[in-house]
């Protein structure tokens, strides 16, 4: 298989070159639209915050990775990209490489699950833009399959990799039910909003924002649905709330350990758990001395984080054997598509059915008719395969291209249902 | 002589043991591997053990619970029935090693020393004695897995207020849910313990002559009872929560097996049948 891949990723450039390089949804289908017949005829485009990867089916013999990566600087001009910024990949590689990616075990974050979803909308959108074809089709399909199995047959998804996110995970380690608790987080910031986006995907019962400047902190609450706590009011209403989440940019502590004791007394020494995510912390680490009180600061979060990573690290060598059994399956369905072998499944398959049907209805001939019965059904087969067999054999002559050829076998392959006939046997 | 009971008698021991090393090795690995194989270990271990119960009470005519070994063995069962049905219930299944060891040792005690009684004293045969047993029986499990449940959640609350993330933070349940599992099997411990007593105060002064209320072992499940009761009721109300309930629980469970002992083997007592 003639497959390519470009692939600019945190394994080979600086984020700002990968920023520079960044491709928007609208900036792909441009793209597409400038390679589609001249430099590839099939294939799909990923770009993420972390990389940015190219695959495809050159449209002839002449295209190598160098006229891609020649367009890709053309349609984004980045002075600082060096050629040892691009990772070139081709045919098995290629494939494989497609596959590592899909299920993770490429990306920053191991097992970060977030790509699967993005290369499944890429190939969406080259499926939309009609950039795929009858051989690519077949591979996204089972770049999908491997990013499901590695999903649902492994752990590489499994445990919080982010400071947020283990934020959470502790949470959910104190109370069962975050239907039926309180959430005040302190800032508005990047960080504290994704915290309390987790929150409201654990599907917290109450969110309460506070924030130093209002208005952003009302923004921030107005998108999460919560409610919004003036940030000179918070310390009163502080014993309200069973989880406490403080990522605010704050020089000094925003709450000390009496205020926290004070608050404790005040919902009768009911778990509060607080987590600090903020450098410098915002909130007092003695207040772990309370009894009752899951104080927790970036520095414990992050132990979660390390630990999760391990565990995910330890999952490649089982995604590694799942991605090998689907190249395996997928290669082995490739090469089935080879011109020879191909007419002689097609003839075996439609000798097959003429017997079966000669077989059933002979009896219904005399003996003398049934010879030529035999005769004559044998002659429509061959008048019927003496076209198909004529192109396919045209395809192994000339300049034909491999993948083309492989292409137009696996059509016919498909239309008359020639491998679907052999599994039927084979069972 | 019974050759299948003797059989059993000794077999019984091995398969809890065998139950605890499938949970325990599922609870290391992350339990995934043996997630349900291992509870139907459980299930063959306990239908094992009831085979082993009945075929008793039909061979020496009359159910095991005339003296302290034959009473270990039913409670390693009824400790472990509890837990198989708590399993089934919250499908929680990460703390079936820590309960199902408690199972272990008295089985183990219970093989060791247990004798086969064909006569045991008429009194001990009577209706109400089997229903004062039994509920005494499942309220001692109960507080047994309160107990055990509370010890969980003791180390668990320990963990995370020490930032500790290992293993016993990855597979145990929240310490909300342990409390509350506490709870629960201790409310149901404290109500069969309640029928208990009230069943042993109305027959008991029929029954025994000597039958004294300053008997120790009565003072003993007394006690025990209003430790759990003053638990119980605090907890409802809201006054208590947490640590302090859970850490009355376990105090409560190392009475009860204080008093056993002391009223069984070294104190003499009308409640002494062996």
């Amino acid at each position: 298989m003639n497959l390519l891949s470009l692939s600019i990723s945190h394994h080979t450039a600086p984020v700002e070159l990968r920023e520079a390089l960044h491709l928007s949804n609208e900036e792909i289908k441009t793209f597409i639209e400038g390679v589609k017949g001249k430099l590839f005829s099939e294939g799909l485009v990923i770009s993420t915050c972390n990389r940015t990867e190219i695959y495809g089916l050159p449209a002839n013999e002449s295209i190598n990775h160098s006229a891609i990566q020649n367009f890709v600087l053309t349609m984004k001009p980045a002075p600082a990209a060096k050629s040892e910024n691009f990772n070139h990949f081709l045919s098995y590689d290629a494939a494989k490489q497609l596959f590592k990616v899909i299920t993770g075990i490429d990306s920053l974050l191991i097992g970060d699950n977030q790509i699967y979803h993005q290369v499944k909308d890429s190939i969406h959108l080259a499926e939309e833009m009609k950039f795929t074809g009858f051989l690519t089709q077949k591979l996204f399909d089972a770049a999908i399959r491997t990013g499901k199995r590695a999903i649902s047959e492994t752990e590489i998804s499994e445990g919080a990799v982010t400071v947020s996110y283990a934020a959470v995970q502790l949470v959910e380690k104190i109370f069962s039910n975050l239907s039926k608790k309180t959430a005040l987080v302190i800032g508005a910031g990047e960080t504290a909003e994704i915290a309390a986006k987790h929150l409201r995907e654990k599907l917290i019962g109450r969110l309460a924002i506070t924030n130093r400047t209002l208005e952003k902190g009302q923004r921030l609450a107005e998108s999460l649905q919560a409610r919004i706590i003036p940030f000179e009011n918070f310390k009163s209403q502080l014993h309200e709330f069973d989880i406490i989440i403080s990522a605010t940019s704050s020089e000094g502590l925003i709450l000390t350990k009496d205020e926290i004791r004070s608050a404790m007394k005040k919902r009768n020494f009911a778990d509060m758990v607080i987590t600090d995510i903020a450098v410098p912390r915002d909130i007092d680490p003695k207040s772990k001395e309370i009894d009752y009180v899951f104080y927790h600061d970036i520095d414990s979060l992050n132990i979660i984080v390390e630990q999760n990573l391990a565990k995910r690290r330890d999952q490649i060598p089982r995604v590694e054997k799942i991605i090998n059994e689907e190249l395996k399956n997928f290669f082995d369905w490739y090469h089935s598509l080879e011109v020879a072998p191909t007419i002689k499944s097609m003839r075996d398959h439609f000798e097959n059915i003429r017997l079966e049907e000669f077989e059933k209805n002979k009896n219904k001939f005399s003996i003398a008719d049934q010879e030529k019965l035999e005769i004559v059904t044998k002659r429509i087969i061959n008048k019927i395969l003496h076209q198909p067999t004529v192109e396919l054999k045209k395809l192994t002559e000339g300049e034909n291209k491999h993948d083309e050829t492989a292409a137009k076998v696996g059509i016919i392959r498909e239309i008359f249902g020639i491998d679907n006939s052999k599994a039927e046997k084979e069972k | 002589m019974n050759p299948a009971i003797d059989f059993l008698n000794i077999f019984l021991p091995f398969t809890y043991i065998a139950t605890f090393i499938i949970y325990f090795y599922d609870f290391m690995r992350g339990g995934k591997h043996f997630v349900n194989s291992k509870r139907l270990f459980l299930f063959l271990t306990l239908l094992t053990h009831i085979i082993y119960l009945i075929l008793r009470t039909a061979e020496f005519n009359h159910p095991p619970i005339t003296n302290v070994f034959e009473i270990f063995t039913v409670l390693a069962f009824s400790i472990s029935f509890a837990y198989f049905i708590l399993e089934l219930l919250t499908d929680i299944r990460g703390t079936g090693p820590f309960i199902i060891i408690i199972s272990i040792i008295f089985q183990i005690i219970s093989t060791l020393f247990i004798e086969d009684l064909i006569e045991v004293k008429e009194i001990l045969r009577s209706n109400l004695l089997g229903s004062h047993v039994l509920s005494a029986l499942i309220g001692y499990a109960g507080i047994t897995i309160s107990a055990v449940y509370g010890l969980l959640y003791l180390i668990l609350y320990k963990e995370i207020k020490l930032n500790k993330f290992g293993i016993i933070f990855d597979r145990l349940p929240s310490l909300e849910v342990l409390e509350t599992m506490s709870f629960y099997s201790a409310v149901i411990g404290f109500v069969m313990l309640t029928f208990a007593i009230i069943i042993g105060i109305i027959w008991l002064p029929q029954a025994f002559p000597n039958f004294s209320f300053a008997d120790p072992k009565l003072i003993g499940t007394l006690l025990v009872w209003i430790l759990y009761g003053v638990g119980i009721i605090t907890k409802f109300f809201g006054k208590w929560r947490g640590k302090k309930v859970i850490l009355f629980s376990i105090f409560g469970f190392v009475l009860a097996i204080l008093s056993t002992l002391l009223t069984n083997f070294l104190a003499q007592s009308f409640h002494s049948f062996y």
